[in-house]
């Protein structure tokens, strides 16, 4: 079993990476990519908390749905990003303003 | 003299209304007539004139040596007085008539001729029936008040009508001139009519004079209102506006010095004879002597022959006032009455000279002065009816016998005779004063005619000379028969003929004396006057009436201008100057105010919009549409909520 | 140092790299391909970790699936546009310190912990899978039910989405 440490190091520095891409890339393909990058830092975090509690796998099934949700999340948000790049002609997120004031 | 008459006889009133109305009437037609008829308006106005004449003529025989015409209106109410105006027919309002209408009558029918060419004949007779209208307005009224009224109207009428040339400088020049002068002494007036106000509390001719003692005011009342007749009659010191009034048409000349202006100066003094003290009435004749004497000094020296006839009148006007002052009025309207016909005439034919001459001139295109009698000379073979006339006024003018200026002037100088009494006094220098007048008179009339009518034809040789119209020859036949003695008294040697004795209620004084005195003298006269016929006074002095233009200008005039330009500078500076002070001092205090209004209110209200405004662009601009920076802020506010959990 | 720690560590440092170059990546193409190599490499920290069933599915949905369709949408709308997709960054500053300000004090609170076991019991890896199907049929039951529910929603959605846009070209 290795230290606990190790992976809440590396799901909080793939989070951080996750939210630092959110907040500069502009396009939204990259934030959804970055989206997917913070909910593998939870998942990564799932899996190693069961670590703890053994018998009972509930953080499994914690991540197996996070994996069904971000599935889910990923095919409607790209649906979106397609239909706004087909009605718009761009995928940058500042210039879709439409609903500003 | 009179009692209160309240009625007498409608008709008497009905030809009064239509002899009073009927030139006014004239002055109305003539304005509203077009320009295209203007032609018309000399007929109408001296047809309305001549009824004007009939119904006086019917107004003076139902009134002559009867009881006057007494009408009385209602005027107006102050508090309870009422005003009453009225009409006042006496024998010397009758007279009065007569002659205005007479003479304005013929003085119409003569400008018809005379005016024939002017552009604004319109205005011309308008005027004329208007001026008539308003000395008209003098004569019958018996209200001192009224008869002020129309004394301005005659005033304003001789304005318009001596300054009718209004392209002329020099006519509009002396119709200011006329009018100024005669407010002069119509300032006097009013004080007058104020003092006999305060004191009687009536105007009425007939209530004053049923107060028979003699009060102190009156002195100085009558003297006030006798500034008046001094502007308006011409007397000495404000005698130099009617030499200049010779401006103005001739017959508008003629009208003013024989029927209308300066005669209503005499008739006013005699209307208002009883008000006059005895100290009063020296004054009026110094003032009278002294009027004569310069006239006729004058009338010696000029060259413009209706100068000569100005100064004439004027010394005339003198001898007038000089016999009111001694107290014999009806000798000088005699005077006035014949001096109207002879002087007229004069005036007249002085006109058709002129008339004719500029006729001639025009036709071969020489032109002098006609009225310069340097110019003129033996006209008497191109003019012989004009000649005539001018024979038969100026005899009666110079006072010859057989003519009625004898006659009047007779009067007057009997008069003055009867005044003086036997003690030698200074009142004895005042009949010398008279018989000299009446000397040169003669001498300076003799000289007029000498030099227009005989010896050689001097600038007028070549031209062709032609009597004038019929019109204008029918007044000058009527004026120059009215010289003749016979219309005023059948004796020529004794002037208490039908007129004066109609005019003079008491015994008169006729001394068999004095009309010899009288004939002696004015013949020596001639004899003088014949043998200095070649000689001419040349006199600077008599010539510029004693400077009497450059004294008013130095003592009145100039003072009152540097008076005028003193006070100017004193608005100016101070008045002018405190004003614009405490303009500068309001726009400062305005100027700060805005500066205030700006700076603290406007600025406290923009300070907290401002304020408004930033907040609000603060807070907007976290709601900006950005998407990723809405993360970042929540975020951030999570870090900041986990730092604050750590300390 | 045993082959299993090597394999760890290399994972760990694969994930971490490839996640860390993510940032500076410009072209989206490649940040895709980044992100199935850091997916990937947790799979085999996942099969460290003794959830072998959790690391398959991270290969199976995310690298086989949810990294297809990504690289399928960013192909389409590059082949659109006609050029290959290129990020442009902004609020750089604000994101690195937002990053880095988090990532610092993750670690502060990460570090400050002391993790124990809740049992020392011992653990069967054999029995693993068979203890999670029975646990996803039994207790789970509700849940996964429900995630299939999400799961058919979610295909429909995206359906409907990307035939909408064929009827509105049509």
């Amino acid at each position: 079993m290795f230290p606990l440490q190790h992976f809440l190091y590396l799901s909080a520095l793939l989070f951080s990476i996750g939210l630092i891409i959110i907040i500069t890339k502009r396009n939204a393909i990259m934030i959804l990519l970055g989206i997917e990058l913070m909910l593998n830092a939870s998942n990564l975090n799932l899996v190693a908390f069961n670590q703890l509690n053994p018998s009972t796998l509930d953080g499994q099934f914690f991540s197996l749905f996070v994996i069904i949700v971000a599935v889910c999340e990923a095919a409607v948000g790209l649906s979106l990003v397609l239909r706004v790049y087909h009605e718009h002609k761009t995928s940058i997120p500042d210039e879709l303003n439409n609903l500003k004031d | 003299m009179v009692e209160v008459q309240s009625h007498q006889s409608t008709t008497v009133e009905l030809f009064l209304l239509v002899a009073l109305l009927l030139p006014l009437l004239s002055f109305f037609i003539s304005f509203s007539i077009s320009e295209k008829y203007s032609w018309v308006v000399p007929f109408i106005t001296t047809l309305l004139l001549l009824t004007s004449v009939v119904s006086s003529v019917y107004v003076f025989f139902s009134v002559w040596k009867h009881e006057p015409v007494v009408v009385q209106l209602h005027w107006f109410t102050i508090g309870n007085f009422k005003f009453n105006v009225g009409i006042l027919v006496n024998n010397l309002s009758a007279i009065m008539l007569i002659v205005v209408t007479g003479i304005s009558f013929l003085v119409h029918l003569y400008s018809s001729g005379y005016m024939a060419a002017d552009t604004s004949i319109r205005r011309y007779f308008a005027m004329l029936g208007f001026f008539t209208f308003s000395m008209l307005g003098i004569v019958v009224a018996d209200n001192l008040l009224l008869i002020f009224i129309f004394w301005e109207l005659v005033g304003f009428s001789s304005y318009m009508l001596i300054g009718h040339w209004k392209e002329k400088i020099e006519a509009s020049a002396a119709a200011s001139k006329a009018f100024l002068i005669n407010r002069i002494g119509d300032a006097g007036f009013l004080i007058g009519l104020m003092i006999v106000w305060a004191n009687q509390s009536s105007f009425n001719l007939i209530e004053l004079t049923n107060t028979t003692e003699i009060l102190s005011w009156q002195t100085s009342a009558s003297l006030c209102i006798f500034c008046g007749v001094i502007g308006k009659s011409a007397q000495f010191p404000l005698l130099n506006w009617l030499p200049d009034a010779m401006e103005g048409p001739t017959p508008v000349s003629a009208l003013i010095h024989a029927a209308t202006m300066v005669a209503a100066g005499v008739f006013l003094l005699a209307r208002i004879h009883f008000m006059f003290t005895p100290p009063a009435l020296d004054v009026v004749i110094i003032v009278g002597g002294i009027t004569a004497f310069m006239g006729a000094l004058g009338a010696l020296v000029q060259h413009d022959i209706k100068k000569i006839l100005a100064y004439s009148t004027t010394s005339q006007l003198g001898l007038m006032v000089m016999a009111v002052g001694v107290g014999a009025p009806e000798a000088a309207i005699l005077h006035l009455f014949t001096h109207a016909f002879f002087k007229a005439g004069l005036f007249l034919a002085a006109g058709s000279i002129i008339h004719s001459l500029h006729q001639a001139q025009h036709k071969t295109h020489d032109h002098f002065d006609v009225q310069d009698v340097r110019n003129l000379g033996g006209l008497r073979k191109k003019l012989p009816f004009t000649f005539i006339i001018f024979i038969l006024c100026g005899s009666a003018l110079a006072g010859l016998p057989f003519f009625t200026g004898f006659l009047s002037k007779d009067a007057i100088l009997t008069a003055i005779q009867q005044w003086i009494g036997s003690e030698f006094s200074w009142k004895w220098f005042m009949l010398a004063i008279a018989f000299i007048v009446s000397f040169i008179t003669v001498l300076y009339t003799l000289r007029m005619i000498w030099s227009v009518f005989m010896g050689e034809e001097k600038r007028t040789s070549t031209l062709p000379i032609a009597e004038p119209p019929l019109v204008m020859r029918i007044p000058l036949a009527i004026l120059g028969f009215a010289s003749l003695w016979f219309v005023v008294c059948s004796n020529p040697f004794d002037y208490s003929g039908w007129l004066y004795s109609g005019l003079h209620a008491g015994k008169y004084f006729h001394s068999s004396f004095m009309p010899i005195v009288s004939a002696v003298w004015v013949v020596l006269a001639l004899v003088v006057g014949y043998i200095l016929r070649k000689k001419s006074i040349q006199s600077s002095l008599l010539l510029h009436n004693f400077y009497l233009d450059r004294i008013y200008n130095a003592l009145m005039v100039k003072p009152t201008l540097h008076l005028t330009s003193f006070t100017n500078y004193l608005d100016k500076k101070w008045i002018d100057g405190f004003i614009h002070s405490t303009v500068y001092t309001q726009v400062i205090l305005a100027h700060f105010t805005n500066w205030f209004d700006r700076v603290i209110i406007d600025g406290s209200v923009d300070g907290v919009a401002g304020l408004a405004k930033g907040v609000g662009s603060v807070t907007r601009s976290f709601q900006n549409g950005k998407i990723q920076l809405y993360l970042f802020w929540a975020i951030f506010s999570i870090i900041i909520f986990l730092i604050w959990l750590i300390i | 140092m045993t082959l299993l720690n090597f394999i760890f560590y290399f994972l760990e440092a694969v994930a971490a790299v490839s996640a860390i170059s993510m940032i500076f990546i410009r072209n989206v193409f490649y940040g895709a391909l980044l992100v199935v190599t850091c997916l990937l490499a947790l799979a085999g920290i996942y099969v460290l970790a003794f959830a072998e069933f959790i690391a398959v599915t991270q290969i199976l949905i995310y690298a086989g699936g949810i990294l297809v369709v990504i690289i399928f949408g960013i192909m389409l709308t590059s082949k659109i546009s006609g050029k290959p997709l290129v990020v442009q960054h902004s609020n750089v500053i604000a994101g690195v310190l937002a990053g880095v300000t988090f990532l610092g004090l993750l670690i502060y609170f990460i570090a400050a912990q002391k993790f124990n076991p809740f049992s020392t019991t011992k653990f069967a890896p054999e029995k693993s899978i068979q203890n999670f199907g029975t646990g996803l049929m039994s207790d789970f039951i509700l849940p996964f039910e429900i995630a299939g529910i999400v799961l058919l929603v979610a295909l429909i959605g995206a359906a409907v989405m990307a035939s909408s846009i064929k009827s509105k070209n049509n």
